[in-house]
Formats: C-alpha cells, structure tokens, sequence
C-alpha cells in the first residue's frame, strides 16, 4: 500500500483528476480536516481520523477508501484471515452464515478466524477492567479507532478513560500468531495474518496501530472486495459444503447496542452510542462529568456500529436485523477461553498509553492563543457568515481561522469577491 | 434587594482587584437564553467550552467553567422569564454574567441550599430540577455572587482562573 511521506498514515486516498472542488467532504468532516484550495481538496493528517464520512458523501469517486489487494497473501506461506463480525450481515438470507464463511477459505486462507469468536472473552475482560478501575468513570470503549482518534485530537482529557487493551481482532491476532507458529511449526515471517474491515479506521489502524507493542497484522481487505470475490465462487461452495465452526452469539460485536446490554450487568451500567456527531456530542459530556452514573460507554463512530462502516456493501439497517436473525436462531461453539485468560493476566494485550493529538488549540501560550483569536473574530466580521463553503474552508469561522494562521486569505471568499463592499465606493 | 457573595479561600485580593479594573475582556462572547427552550438551553456554555479549547485552557479548569455555566443557563432557562449569559475572557481568568428578566429569587440563601428546588412540573419532566444548580455552580467557581430581588431581575457572576 502507498505510504504517504506523512507522520500519520490514512487509509484515504484523494484522486485529484476526479475531485470537483464541490466541498461536499469538507462540510461533512467532523475534525474539520478537509480543505478545497484551487479546486482540489486536501486533507489534513494529523486531524483526520478516518471516521469515512466524507469517502460516503463523495458522488465523484474521488475520495477513494485505500486497502490492501488480495494478492498480497501470497506473500506468506500460511495465511489466516480473521472476519469482522458485521461481514456476515452483508448477504442475502439465501446465504447462509457458515457458507459466506467457508468461501472466504476457499478464497485462498488456510484458516478462517472470526472477531466473534473473542465476544465472550472480551465480556468478561471489559468488566473486570472496569471493576479494576473504578476510579476512571466512565470506562470508554477502545475498539473503534475512528472514535480513538477522535479522543486523542479533540478530547485528550478523556484519553486515561480508554479501554487500554487492544481490540478483539488484534487480541485475536496476538493468541492465533503464538499458537500457529507453534502448532503448525511456521516463522513468524512465514505466517500472514489479514483482517476483513468494515471501515477505512480500520485498514489505517492495521498499518499504524495506535499504542500496540507487538507485531499484529500484516494487511487489511475491504469487506466489500471481499464480498465480491465470494459471490464469484458462492454457488460453487454452496453445492460443495463443509462443517465449519460458526459463533453467531458473538456478532453482537457489530452492534453497538447489543454490545452495551451485554456487558450491563448488576453493578456496571453501561450506555451504546453510535454515529459521530452523537459519539462528540457524548464525549463533550463525559468532560464535563455529566455521565458518571455510567461505567461503561459503547462509542462507534458509524450508525449502528460495525455494520455502518464504509466498505460495507448492505444498508447498516437491513445489515444489522440479519444479525439480530442470526443471533437469535443460531447455535454458537462455546470455545475454551482460559488460555485466553491466562495471556490478559500476564499483560499481554495491553496497550501503551495513548498520547494526545490536540488540534484545537490555536497556540501552547494562552497570551498568544487569545491574540489570534481575536484577530479570527477581527475578520470574522468582515466575512458574509453564510458558512457556504465556497471558498473551501466549512464554515467563516474556519476561513478566519485559516487565514489568521496563514492558511488562505480574505480573497478565497467568493461571496466577499464578487459583491464588493457597499461601503467602499 | 438580596445579596449573595462567595469567594474562594486565597482568591479574595484577585477577585476584588479583578472586579474594581476597568480592564476591557480580551474575547466576549455573548448569548441569549429564551424562557423554557431546553432545546437551545446548554448551547451557550457549549460554544463557550469550544472557544476555551481553542485558548488551551487546562481541562480540569475548563470542566469546572463548563459545568458552572451549563448550570447557570439551565437556571435561567427553567426559572426565568429569559435572559443573557455574557462571557467575558481575560488573559488569566474568566468573568460569566447571567442577567434575566425576572421573577428573581425569594430566597438566595435557601435557593444555596442543596437539594432545594422552585421548579415547576414541566422543568422537573424534562429532567432538571434537582435543586443542584447554584450550590454546583458555586463548589466549582472561584467567585460567585448573585444579586436578586422577588418580582425583578437576577444577576448571577461567577469567576474562575486559568491558573
């Protein structure tokens, strides 16, 4: 994959030969990251984080989600792939679960691995983590890394209330490499370990993990190339199927709100938010301690949870009431979770703590900070406050913003341009 | 006319000086807060909090500004017949005034009182109500004081350093 020369990595793409300069991406982006300056726009990488709203709103196919080919599993001698729970949402009922999943084998895996199959251990992890630090009100949830990002860069205040162990693909990630690497007697070289993502925060996640101290994955393909390759074989395996072990129970994972009641318990209380304005809208709160009578909050940057991610190919609605189906009619493998345990009680899955990314702040020394904010409210006046978008910054604010720091100038303003001040002649 | 004053132990030289300088805020920021909105009621103190991100205000600082004044709005909204909150941001310190028009409070030190509430049935279904407002906002001020008379006017202040 492309590596920009960037410090932060982004699994987003801009295609300068299709972008309109429209500033549909710019008005959607919740960090305020995105820029259209001559027609083009830009994104700023130390405040994206990748939550993919402005992949969806693009209509010119010109912010393209960035993921991994498939032919790179051919690099490694044994290759496992590891399924994200809302993939199993994405096909028709005709479909069965067990069969969507014995063809991504067959797409040339040696073995599949399923983030389901983790739920029940990442239960009982979660509330004995909260149990350990009552100290921490609310405990946030650390599996989205949209939502992570979002903490580090606008509210680094809350980043000690992080979950600080990793993900359930990443734990899964962490067991399944030791076990293999002993069992099937191959190097740590010699064996490729894939993720299927839902979101593009999830592909930038794989290639620059946040706070990890282990090698995990080796890349990530996107849960809608995938679905295609598999409908290409799907009949094939249909009439050629195999028993295959299959943890409907743990879907819940994809959602965020299933996730929520299943940690609930008699002395945790836990609370499900799902889309990235709410997510903000949560955390300011979380800062300002109006949600202490909560000890754990389920955060996911996209409606519904995994099932709303980018790369999906259903609707996260239709997506989600087929794994409620599933859940509800299937029969999980309850596997043996104590050699699980045994490598959280020795440290295994921990993370480091994660550093803050601030981007709201205008300088470090206040005296200046409070200057340049009164030079932004100084231009501020001059600009028409229509929050057109227009000159490529979302809204006058931002445009003040910008040019106090240096970034544009009073003539990007299209409005101001084309209708000359009536006091000026 | 009632009167009610409370400055934090230490702060009583800065507040007194702070209060008798002609000295012009550095950045104001002004909103209105109409009678009994819940919908708009918290906007103020949110786009206040937003602006002190942007100054890097500490944050243990900044939760303190935000729940003092969120709590602030909200009584003006409930008990009030609307108002102004008007902020006004020093280089080391914050000066938030809350002006309504009426019907003031009968009793400042009762009001103080936690637990205490006037609010009526449809502020308590809405949620707020528990009589916690002035004694959170004072326990998180390094200032406060509150001017009141029954069938009139409140002015409720508060101040709170960056340092």
């Amino acid at each position: 994959m492309n590596k920009a020369d960037s410090k932060y990595f982004h699994a987003i793409q801009i295609l300068e030969d299709n972008c309109t300069g429209c500033t549909a991406c710019v008005r959607v982006c919740p960090t305020e990251a995105i820029r259209v300056r001559d027609r083009k726009a830009s994104i700023d990488p130390y405040r994206c984080v990748d939550c993919g709203n402005c992949v969806s709103v693009c209509e010119f196919h010109a912010i393209i989600p960035a993921s991994d080919p498939l032919d790179i599993i051919k690099n490694y001698k044994y290759r496992l792939a590891i399924i994200s729970s809302s993939f199993f949402g994405q096909f028709s009922e005709d479909i069965s679960y067990a069969i969507a999943k014995q063809a991504v084998l067959q797409l040339g895996f040696d073995e599949v691995a399923e983030e389901a199959s983790v739920t029940n251990f990442m239960v009982k992890m979660i509330r004995e983590y909260i149990r350990e630090n009552r100290d921490k009100r609310p405990i946030l949830s650390s599996n989205c890394p949209a939502v992570v990002r979002l903490i580090q860069v606008k509210f680094p205040s809350l980043l000690p209330n992080l979950f600080h162990q990793e993900a359930p693909m990443s734990i899964l990630t962490r067991f399944l490499r030791d076990k293999i690497c002993r069992e099937k007697n191959v190097s740590d070289e010699d064996l490729g370990i894939f993720l299927i993502v839902p979101c593009v925060a999830h592909v930038t996640a794989v290639h620059q993990p946040e706070g990890a101290y282990k090698h995990l994955q080796d890349g990530a393909f996107s849960t809608g190339m995938i679905y295609g390759k598999v409908r290409e074989i799907i009949k094939d395996v249909q009439n050629h199927p195999v028993p295959i072990d299959t943890y409907p129970h743990g879907l819940t994972w994809a959602l965020s709100g299933v996730q929520a009641e299943l940690v609930d318990t008699d002395d945790i209380r836990a609370l499900s938010v799902n889309g990235i304005d709410n997510v903000m809208d949560i955390l300011s709160r979380v800062e300002d301690h109006y949600l202490d009578q909560y000890d754990y909050i389920v955060l996911r940057s996209c409606t519904n949870g995994c099932v709303g991610g980018c790369l999906n190919v259903e609707n996260p609605f239709v997506a989600m009431s087929r794994i409620k189906k599933m859940i509800k009619e299937g029969k999980s493998v309850d596997g043996d979770i104590s050699e699980m345990e045994k490598l959280y009680r020795d440290g295994e899955f921990k993370v480091s703590p994660l550093a803050p990314r601030p981007i709201m702040e205008l300088d470090k020394d206040i005296k200046k900070a409070i200057q340049k904010m009164k030079k932004i409210n100084e231009f501020l006046t001059m600009l028409p406050g229509l929050n057109c978008s227009a000159c490529g910054s979302p809204t006058c604010y931002a445009l003040a913003e910008d040019i106090v720091l240096g970034k544009a100038t009073l003539d990007d303003c299209v409005v101001l341009k084309r209708k000359p001040s009536e006091d000026d002649d | 006319m009632a009167e009610y004053w409370f400055i934090a132990d230490g702060f009583e030289e800065r507040v007194r000086e702070n209060l008798q300088s002609e000295l012009e805020a550095e950045v104001d920021l002004d909103f209105g807060i109409p009678e009994k909105d819940f919908n708009t009621a918290g906007k103020g103190s949110s786009e206040l909090k937003n602006l002190l991100k942007r100054l890097g205000v500490d944050s243990d600082i900044l939760r303190r500004i935000a729940v003092a004044s969120y709590e602030a709005e909200i009584n003006v909204a409930a008990h009030s017949q609307g108002g102004v909150m008007k902020s006004a941001v020093y280089d080391d310190h914050i000066h938030v005034r809350f002006v309504d028009e009426g019907p003031g409070i009968a009793d400042i030190e009762q009001a103080m009182v936690p637990g205490y509430s006037t609010a009526d049935d449809l502020v308590r279904e809405l949620g707020f109500g528990a009589g916690l407002g002035l004694p959170n906002i004072k326990k998180n001020s390094d200032a406060m004081h509150i001017v009141s008379e029954k069938g009139a006017s409140t002015l409720l202040e508060f101040i709170i350093y960056f340092s």
